[in-house]
């Protein structure tokens, strides 16, 4: 019933949109909508005659579902370290509804003034709009501290659209990740709402209550508190964050990094179903242990805190799982060529320790280490092709 | 990646280990049964369906033409002739936009008569000049079964390639399987081999590793495959061989057709015997049907498919076949007739589905784990959109290329680059456009980059 009643709406409506409807600049969104509920009636043409199941959009909804886990992970995670540092109830449902309230706004901003932007580009340029910013539009609120103020998601979301995806052509063309680009952009505009002790946790004020803010502290920016002699994993299990806690993820941060076995459930997924390069992933995990090690090697009785630190707390602290199984993964940013996918975690995972152990004032790496490795990729799959081509016995 | 694993066995065979390429789970193979098809009313010649050939028609409607009479030549090389395969009066010919010819339609006699050719300098055993078997089989109509790699257009007599492949598989679906075609045919099988033998410095044979014919001389296969669609392709073959870009031009002719020239080198007549499968999810009689060259559609679908109006005709394969229509005619090259849902549905969140039935690349489905052929139709399952670099394609692209690249230098105009990505080495078979998440229809960018750059060099 539903179905032919959608169904009818959908094409009694459609002549509004058509070539001398008054509607017709919002063919796009129109297109858009209708795609969302009912598959392409659209029939092969030539051959071939058959073609497969899968198209773009579920391509990426397989991304939003993995998702999903973290997502409502880091709304429960919101309202808890709100609640925790407000002195109000700590139950699962009174932090899930505060951490709605906090979370669900920057995610509306998000998707509403991300889709304008895709809607305009799309109308001026009479394409469809591509189902890529399903998933951009929902990374973007959660590499967000819970506190940034609305206006500045909405640029923020703003910058990443359409500096870091539709000046380059739209969705497939863009060079860097869009929702990092975004990010990065409020990261250098706006770092007094981006960083420091007091962003990662949105505190319900009270009449003549103090709040404690080393309590408000990531545990990235932590860290930055151990002199050269102290061990790291200690100082984190002073303030409570065992390798456990960091594990799962009940801490301060932005609103999805927090969660490091949600995101690996997230990446298992992604791998699983072959949404995900397991490569860059694997690569980027390897790229991390490694310098981990590296540098505990070469560390001495004076060198700081940060190179004695257990390679595996690196996996756990900050973004690095967020970061590596959702934004390293995006196919247009990364390598097409599956030998340099490996090459590309590698120095993701790579980049962002030595980012974070030899610059200590900038606790995340991540999100640098994969924006820069966004920029050599083309350079990566340049020079893999070549490689394989000179193998190749010519025809011409 | 280039693989190339060969594995030797008995001294005299080369199994190649094909890892590209993928087998759609599809249902509605042919049942290896062959059923006689009543003889049709009248046949036809599609010259429209084969590339890149002009035609020059030497005969009008009302003529009355033999079996063997010429219908046409191909005005690029004038003796190169395209056969009658009819006797009886030319009942109609009908053109397309551009004069294009596309059917010349001949209305049977109910005794039908042959031209005669003169095969006696073919009578004794013994090895043939080379030049009268090209003279015999032009005159005899049966050149143009002989194609060329890498354009796949007729070969050119003049030439003497590296290898003359005759390809023995079924791995498109719908293809007449060689067990059926082949059977009790094995003599005019080994003596259209051994005069073919004689027109390149090798002939290949090349079949599946699990084709077992118990008549056939046990060396006549000289090469096997192991591995998915299009495995059985010549391209594919030469692909994995190929030491010297010599190589490129070989040339190829399907296994079905070497009969047709081992029995003009046996009776002196053109050859008009045909086996076609007829197959799909919606045929609900999948047999092998013998009957002849340019046989009407309608005569080998009537009484054996499901619902005409959901369905869609494809001649050939579901890969590289032409949609027909009831009153078209099957094609020179075309054996088989495949009939699958017209599809176009539209379903409510169709992308949020769990798809156990929905055939698929990808892992996305849950028919990743359904053993059962699934019933695969012709929609286009999404819209159109840009290449996000996911990569499919290349995965599934039997002879290396990276299609999500080459297409784009293609778009780029940059022809060199194209090449140096091996744009020639395409074998057409449309898995890129199957398998694309963004519906790109890649196989038709380097197929038609292809035509321009042969056109362009002629």
């Amino acid at each position: 019933m539903f179905f032919e009643k959608l169904k009818k709406a959908f094409d009694n409506n459609r002549k509004h949109f058509r070539d001398s409807g008054k509607l017709k600049s919002m063919y796009p969104l129109f297109v858009a909508l209708e795609a969302f509920f009912f598959t392409s009636e659209n029939v092969t043409k030539d051959q071939p005659h058959v073609r497969d199941s899968i198209d773009l959009k579920r391509f990426m909804s397989f991304v939003v579902i993995a998702l999903l886990p973290t997502f409502f992970f880091g709304i429960y995670n919101a309202g808890f370290q709100s609640n925790l540092v407000s002195g109000l109830s700590l139950g699962f449902w009174a932090a899930f509804s505060k951490g709605l309230i906090i979370v669900l706004p920057l995610v509306l901003v998000s998707y509403s003034v991300g889709f304008f932007w895709e809607i305009l580009f799309a109308s001026i340029r009479k394409h469809n709009i591509s189902e890529g910013f399903l998933v951009t539009g929902l990374l973007f609120p959660m590499t967000l501290p819970p506190t940034v103020p609305l206006w500045q998601a909405a640029l923020g979301i703003s910058f990443g659209v359409v500096i870091g995806k539709e000046i380059f052509g739209g969705t497939g063309r863009n060079l860097l990740n869009p929702a990092l680009t975004g990010r990065a952009f409020l990261f250098f505009a706006y770092p007094a709402k981006m960083t420091g002790n007091s962003v990662w946790t949105v505190v319900s004020k009270l009449k003549d209550q103090t709040v404690d803010i080393v309590s408000g502290a990531t545990p990235l920016a932590l860290t930055a508190l151990a002199g050269t002699n102290e061990k790291i994993e200690v100082l984190l299990a002073q303030k409570g964050y065992g390798f456990f806690r960091l594990f799962t993820g009940i801490y301060p941060g932005s609103i999805g990094e927090t969660s490091a076995m949600l995101c690996i459930a997230g990446a298992v997924f992604l791998m699983v179903t072959g949404v995900a390069s397991y490569r860059i992933i694997l690569g980027g995990v390897i790229g991390v242990l490694s310098t981990g090690y590296l540098l505990n090697m070469v560390a001495g009785e004076s060198s700081a805190a940060w190179f004695s630190l257990n390679p595996f707390y690196h996996l756990v602290m900050g973004g690095f799982a967020f970061g590596i199984s959702f934004m390293a993964t995006d196919p247009v940013s990364a390598p097409g060529m599956e030998n340099v996918k490996w090459v590309y975690g590698f120095a993701i995972g790579v980049l962002t320790v030595l980012i974070r152990v030899f610059n200590p004032a900038f606790a995340e790496g991540v999100m640098m280490a994969i924006l820069f490795m966004n920029l050599f990729s083309p350079l990566l799959d340049y020079v893999e092709i070549k490689l394989r081509l000179k193998k190749r016995i010519p025809n011409v | 990646m280039l693989t190339k694993k060969y594995t030797d066995i008995r001294g005299y065979m080369l199994l190649l280990d094909i890892k590209k390429g993928f087998d759609i789970n599809i249902e509605g193979s042919p049942l290896p049964e062959l059923a006689k098809l009543k003889e049709p009313a009248s046949v036809a010649f599609l010259p429209e369906i084969i590339p890149y050939v002009k035609p020059k028609l030497l005969v009008a409607q009302g003529d009355r033409v033999r079996i063997g009479s010429t219908l046409f030549i191909d005005k690029r090389n004038p003796d190169i002739k395209f056969l009658s395969p009819g006797c009886g009066k030319i009942e109609k010919i009908t053109f397309g936009p551009r004069r294009v010819i596309k059917e010349i339609i001949i209305k049977l006699d109910s005794n039908e008569e042959y031209v005669g050719f003169d095969i006696n300098k073919f009578s004794e055993n013994k090895k043939f000049n080379r030049e009268d078997i090209i003279q015999s089989m032009m005159n005899g109509g049966l050149w143009p079964f002989i194609r060329e790699l890498p354009f796949r257009d007729i070969a050119s007599p003049d030439f003497i390639p590296h290898a003359l492949i005759v390809t023995i598989g079924n791995k498109e679906p719908f293809q007449p399987d060689p067990r059926v075609y082949l059977k009790e045919e094995i003599d005019l099988f080994e003596k259209g081999v051994f005069i073919l033998k004689n027109l390149a410095k090798n002939l290949y044979i090349y079949a599946s590793k699990d084709f077992i014919n118990l008549d056939m001389k046990n060396k006549l296969v000289t090469h096997r495959y192991s591995g998915s669609y299009p495995a059985d392709d010549p391209g594919v073959l030469m692909h994995h061989i190929r030491k010297d870009p010599s190589e490129n031009r070989a040339w190829y002719i399907n296994g079905q057709d070497v009969l047709l020239v081992g029995s003009f080198f046996s009776t002196g007549r053109y050859p008009v015997k045909r086996t076609v499968a007829l197959a799909g999810s919606l045929a609900n009689k999948r047999v092998h049907l013998k009957t002849r060259i340019g046989v009407p559609v309608n005569d080998l679908i009537e009484g054996r498919i499901a619902d005409g109006n959901m369905a869609r005709l494809i001649a050939g394969g579901i890969f590289r076949g032409y949609a027909a229509s009831k009153e078209s005619f099957l094609g020179l090259y075309e054996t088989s007739v495949s009939v699958i849902p017209e599809g176009g549905k539209s379903e409510l969140f169709g992308f949020l589905r769990a798809g156990y039935e929905k055939p698929s690349y990808s892992k996305t489905f849950l028919s990743y784990f359904n053993p059962f052929p699934l019933q695969a139709d012709c929609g286009m399952h999404g819209e159109e959109r840009a290449c996000v670099n996911c990569g499919a394609c290349a995965q599934v692209c039997p002879v290396d290329i990276l299609p999500q690249f080459a297409f784009k230098s293609i778009v780029a105009a940059d022809i060199e680059e194209a090449l140096s990505h091996g744009m020639l080495d395409c074998v057409e078979c449309g898995l890129c456009s199957y398998v694309c998440t963004s519906k790109i229809d890649l196989c038709g960018f380097l197929k038609k980059a292809k035509q321009e750059y042969y056109k362009d060099k002629a």
